[in-house]
């Protein structure tokens, strides 16, 4: 009996090894690690799907440099431990040519350590901390996003416009929301040395309930208030804005606040006349690039793209062309194209800065309104920041290198 | 350290009002826990996963002919009931069984439970967050001494002390309601006297679950419904428990008291370090009186 149980061992083994599937001409491997799961997926399956949009027309195209293009995903559930794992399984396992995520910035910083030892390129979705590019940069991470920096110096640009000279900071109690009103704070003071800061309220990610809080900032009557939420507190602080009349009391800011995947949820019950930095509209500017860029995903997915859409489409766009320019498959090569390339995207022109390997993203501030024939709430009086301007200068790079 | 500009009496009556609306919540959601773990003895971990199912039951029922009032109140009778008879579902046909058998397993059950629901609720609701809007009549605000108190915040506060007398005249009044504080102090002699103790705990587990569901069903309107509800409210329900003292309902309420007026009042008296609040009065609580505050079942 024993002997019985080994053959079949055997045999069952040596079946899974020959219905293993060939390789054929060897694909180059792209790896995503992503959040698929909650709230943050509303943003990252835009990237997904449209960096697979441009994938697939590629290889119907025969591939790049004869070989076809293929993707693999894996959910990070938002963990830093589980998307390190996967992101371990992809770079060992798999052999990925590169490497692409995420929407949590700690799990980004991580992954682009594993990168830099094992000396994989890996291009950085939605993560909006500035140390990826900044403190933390090296040579094989380039961010495809803007981030804290570039995002708190365009809003710093637009709040130094208004009147308003009392400031309150509210916002999520962790790293990003603090970096990002760090970001905001300290670009306006420099710009209008007489702002005063009252105060600043933190709460806990995922707040269920914001009323005590937008009742504390009304009393301390502050002529405007920066609120610093991440991706998963967005919606719920503008619907607790609108619930308790916040907006019409006083006026505030909120990066992302304009964007179609936080004012889509609402619908028509989102707040008006917030201010709010974003990086693309499906509806600004009305040129034909972006036109024709809203109708190819529409037709393939049935939704409107939001600014996750274009993370993909430039990922796609400098991954490709940088092989394509190269003419080979070679890592170091590769990282020499992507340098200081531009593509054309539905924003414009983009740049990829040479020295820290971040994308020079336009930034577009405008001011939520009701405007017949949307079922949701869209930005008006956009006021565009061009790349070039909000990004940090060299100098302050080295510095936070310690170059 | 940065202190509020302006402590006002009219801004401290304010946050005491959505102190006591948030307190309502956590009441409904901690009272049953309480009441489960007083008379089962056991910490329903799935309690928090049954609070995320009534809030996305409460979502699909309340706009499935689109956003509208009545199905909105149908929605709020509607998902608690749902909630109840799955966890009645559960309880006859996997968890009974289990009540000979040792402490832990019951424990873990209700794990696993957990870890089940919040991957169901993946699999039928997606991973996307749904925002429910309250009826018409009940969005907006009042204007209380100059301050916002939005219009279902007060709705809460009504609801909160229905709830609570609803409870009360459950275990005091009625005969199931006497047969369970029997249980929860000797479930033994219960046994003794010829009461089917299973049947006893079937109805008080589903009892605590559709107080769960209901405690979903009505945070449903103001907040994001989403996958991570079931973590948040676990943690505040098993503290409010603990600090109320184990099986005790108006421990439990008098928990959530704390809890939601510590909340509110820290926010306005010191914003940066909120969050922290209703946890050091939880600390101080347990330091002073580490069986609880009101006397436990057990």
């Amino acid at each position: 009996m024993k002997t019985f149980t080994w053959i079949c061992v055997t045999l069952a083994m040596a079946l899974v090894l020959i219905t293993a599937p060939a390789q054929a001409a060897k694909a180059i491997k792209i790896g995503i690690v992503d959040c698929y799961s909650g709230p943050p997926a509303a943003y990252t399956n835009d990237v997904r799907d449209a960096f697979k949009l441009e994938v697939d027309k590629i290889n119907a195209a025969g591939g790049i440099l004869g070989r076809k293009i293929e993707v693999l995903t894996r959910d990070s559930k938002f963990k830093v431990d589980l998307g390190l794992s996967a992101a371990k399984e992809l770079i060992y396992r798999e052999n990925v040519d590169i490497m692409m995520g995420t929407i949590n910035s700690a799990l980004a910083l991580a992954i682009s350590d594993m990168c830099k030892k094992e000396k994989v390129p890996f291009f950085v979705t939605f993560s909006k901390s500035a140390k990826i590019t900044g403190a933390k940069g090296h040579r094989y991470v380039f961010s495809i996003t803007e981030n804290t920096a570039l995002a708190g110096k365009a809003a710093a640009a637009g709040l130094a416009k208004k009147p308003y000279k009392k400031y309150w900071i509210a916002g999520d109690d962790y790293e990003y929301g603090h970096a990002i009103a760090d970001g905001v704070w300290d670009n306006l003071k420099k710009l209008r040395p007489d702002v005063e800061l009252l105060g600043q309220s933190w709460w806990k990610v995922g707040e269920p309930d914001f009323t005590p809080y937008i009742t504390a900032i009304l009393s301390a009557k502050p002529d405007a208030v920066i609120v610093a939420t991440g991706g998963r507190d967005c919606v719920p602080f503008l619907k607790a804005a609108k619930a308790t009349g916040f907006n019409e009391r006083v006026p505030f800011f909120m990066h992302t606040a304009t964007e179609l995947a936080t004012l889509k949820p609402l619908g028509l019950d989102a707040p008006e006349n917030v201010l709010g930095t974003s990086n693309y509209f499906f509806y600004y500017p009305e040129t034909d690039a972006n036109k024709s860029f809203v109708k190819k995903f529409e037709t393939a997915y049935s939704r409107k793209p939001a600014v996750g859409a274009v993370y993909g489409l430039l990922a796609a766009k400098f991954i490709f062309g940088a092989y394509k320019k190269a003419g080979k498959v070679d890592t170091e090569k590769f990282i020499d194209n992507v340098e200081g390339m531009s593509v054309d995207s539905p924003v414009g022109k983009v740049t990829m800065r040479a020295y820290d390997h971040q994308a020079m993203l336009p930034m577009f501030m405008g001011v939520t309104k009701k405007v017949a024939g949307y079922d949701f709430l869209i930005a008006t009086d956009i006021v565009t920041v061009p790349g070039k301007d909000v990004m940090p200068s060299i100098e302050e790079i080295k510095k936070a290198r310690k170059q | 350290m940065e202190f509020a500009a302006n402590i006002t009496l009219s801004a401290l009556l304010q946050q005491v009002l959505v102190g006591l609306s948030r307190t309502t919540i956590l009441f409904i959601v901690a009272s049953g826990l309480s009441l489960i773990l007083g008379v089962l003895r056991i910490p329903n971990v799935a309690h928090g996963s049954l609070y995320m199912i009534g809030a996305f039951l409460t979502y699909t029922f309340a706009t499935l002919v689109g956003q509208s009032a009545l199905w909105f109140w149908l929605a709020l009778i509607v998902a608690p009931l749902g909630v109840a008879l799955l966890s009645f579902v559960f309880e006859r046909g996997l968890f009974c069984h289990l009540y000979e058998r040792e402490h832990m397993m019951l424990l873990l059950f209700t794990f696993a439970f957990s870890l089940v629901i919040g991957d169901m609720v993946k699999l039928i609701w997606g991973s996307d967050y749904r925002s429910l809007t309250a009826p018409l009549f009940l969005q907006g605000s009042f204007s209380i001494s100059g301050f916002p108190f939005p219009r279902y915040n007060l709705f809460l506060l009504i609801v909160g002390p229905l709830v609570a007398a609803g409870l009360w005249f459950l275990t005091n009044k009625t005969k199931i309601g006497k047969i369970a504080r029997a249980a929860a102090v000797d479930r033994e002699m219960v046994g003794a006297i010829g009461i089917n103790v299973s049947w006893i705990f079937a109805a008080v587990f589903v009892i605590g679950c559709y107080l769960a569901g209901l405690g979903g069903a009505l945070v449903a309107p103001t907040q994001n419904i989403t996958q991570g509800m079931d973590h948040a409210i676990i943690i505040e329900a098993f503290l409010i428990v603990i600090i109320g003292g184990l099986g005790n309902i108006w421990g439990a309420l008098l928990g959530a008291l704390i809890f939601g007026l510590t909340d509110s009042i820290g926010i306005l008296v010191l914003p940066q370090f909120a969050i922290v609040f209703p946890y050091m009065a939880v600390v101080i609580v347990l330091t002073f009186r580490p069986k609880g505050l009101l006397k436990s079942t057990w």
